[in-house]
């Protein structure tokens, strides 16, 4: 896997991402694929691809969305500072940091994105949006990283031809 | 490498912050239209291939938002079928049925401009809608936007050449002066975070109840008035409280708009109008 087919796979979620996902509802919040996709990445694949991937899928959601273009971009960013986590190696195996990237991750995402909108002036309820929002996004997307996880896994340990280790 | 991140870090959220500024200029609004142009008939395709798979996952994990809506639902069957039988027996509730039907009956001098909703906002915090009308068809930010129906669904707040995106009237930071058709008590409609709507500062002693249908006021310049929204479905109230919580459900099935109209008409007033 290549930062190139990368690029298109990210593409490929942020279509989906727009036209498919807004249908889907898991504990009332709309999983982020693109977000998923982008943590595991982070986690399982050199740390130089996931350095372009993280703001060209920024970029890309910020092109079909209703947000100021560069607003996902920035959402995305602390993903790079977070995926640093990895080095840690606090336990053997990389799911359960990823599936702490992937909650924190969105939290962070969410909060970024709702600061956005306080300080252009829009009326919000900071409350309810953490509970009714902010929370059960981070479960969805939690939820979502597991077969990404896997997937990504198979997929890029089968290029080595090794085993795949959780 | 550590340094690396951060210093790659800093330059992604210094190109952020540069292409926000730039785009509240509209530098990337031919851009972003193009590529919302050309990737719209992709998305709607995807959309339709996929809402069956979408309606068994939101069913599956929503099991109790469901449980709940259905026993609202057999209440506002429950009360429907009251009302039907009493409806039946006068001339005058009759009139009130045509009311609820909700067919929206507008000025003659009305110029509705059709559009299609292409694309739903992807974030969890926006509920908004993109359809495939833009300046090049007259259509201009702040614009009323209604159901095929008539009901009130939104109003136009970003436009591009040939998109154009509607925040709905669920969005959070959406507020639509309103009042109770039957009563005239006033207030302000406004969306919650989990897609919900709330009529705020209705009066504690004001006569609203279950069923009362709400409309747009006129109140601000930036909707016409008469404009359906909802039905009352919850009043709450507690002699503690200054305002009641008047619980107000969209006519409209705003999860599922396929085909809409901008009301090219009516023209809003500017927020720093005097």
């Amino acid at each position: 896997m290549s930062t190139t087919l990368g690029l298109l796979v990210i593409a490929f979620a942020a279509l989906v991402q727009a036209a498919v996902l807004p249908s889907f509802s898991i504990f009332g919040a709309q999983p982020n694929l693109v977000l998923a996709l982008l943590v595991a990445w982070l986690i399982v694949r050199p740390r130089r691809e996931g350095l372009l991937l993280v703001p060209a899928a920024g970029l890309m959601i910020g092109l079909l969305d209703g947000a100021p273009l560069g607003l996902a971009m920035l959402a995305l960013a602390p993903l790079l500072l977070m995926a640093q986590v990895r080095d840690l190696r606090l336990v053997e195996s990389d799911l359960l940091p990823a599936l702490v990237l992937a909650a924190v991750g969105t939290l962070v995402y969410e909060a970024i994105v709702l600061l956005t909108l306080a300080v252009t002036g829009e009326r919000l309820d900071w409350l309810a949006s953490v509970l009714d929002v902010l929370v059960p996004a981070a479960i969805a997307n939690a939820l979502l990283l597991i077969p990404i996880y896997g997937l990504m896994r198979l997929a890029s340990l089968d290029l080595h031809g090794r085993r795949p280790a959780f | 490498m550590r340094v690396r991140t951060r210093t790659w870090f800093s330059f992604v959220v210094a190109a952020s912050l540069l292409f926000m500024a730039a785009s509240r200029f509209g530098i990337f609004d031919p851009l972003e239209d193009a590529v919302l142009t050309v990737t719209g008939p992709v998305e709607s395709a995807l959309r339709d291939a996929t809402d069956p798979l979408a309606d068994f996952v939101t069913n599956l994990t929503d099991i109790n938002r469901l449980s709940n809506d259905n026993r609202s639902l057999r209440q506002a069957n429950e009360r429907l079928r009251v009302d039907n039988a009493r409806l039946a027996e006068a001339e005058r509730d009759l009139r009130q049925l045509e009311q609820l039907s909700s067919v929206r009956q507008g000025s003659e001098n009305d110029v509705l401009v059709p559009a299609s909703v292409f694309l739903r906002e992807p974030g969890n915090l926006r509920d908004m809608v993109a359809i495939d009308k833009g300046t090049s068809d007259g259509v201009a930010e702040g614009m009323v936007v209604l159901t095929s129906q008539g009901s009130l669904i939104g109003s136009v707040s970003g436009v591009l050449e040939h998109v154009a995106w509607v925040t709905l009237v669920t969005d959070q930071t959406s507020a639509v002066s309103a009042m109770v058709q039957s009563s005239r008590v006033q207030g302000v409609v406004a969306g919650g975070p989990d897609g919900t709507l709330t009529m705020e500062f209705v009066e504690e002693t004001a006569d609203v109840k279950e069923g009362d249908v709400i409309v747009t006021s006129g109140i601000g310049g930036r909707h016409p008035q008469g404009e359906l929204i909802g039905q009352v479905v919850e009043v709450e109230s507690s002699p503690q409280e200054l305002f009641k919580s008047v619980h107000v459900e969209p006519l409209a099935d705003l999860s599922r708009l396929e085909d809409v109209l901008v009301l090219h008409s009516f023209l809003p007033l500017a927020a720093d109008a005097p």
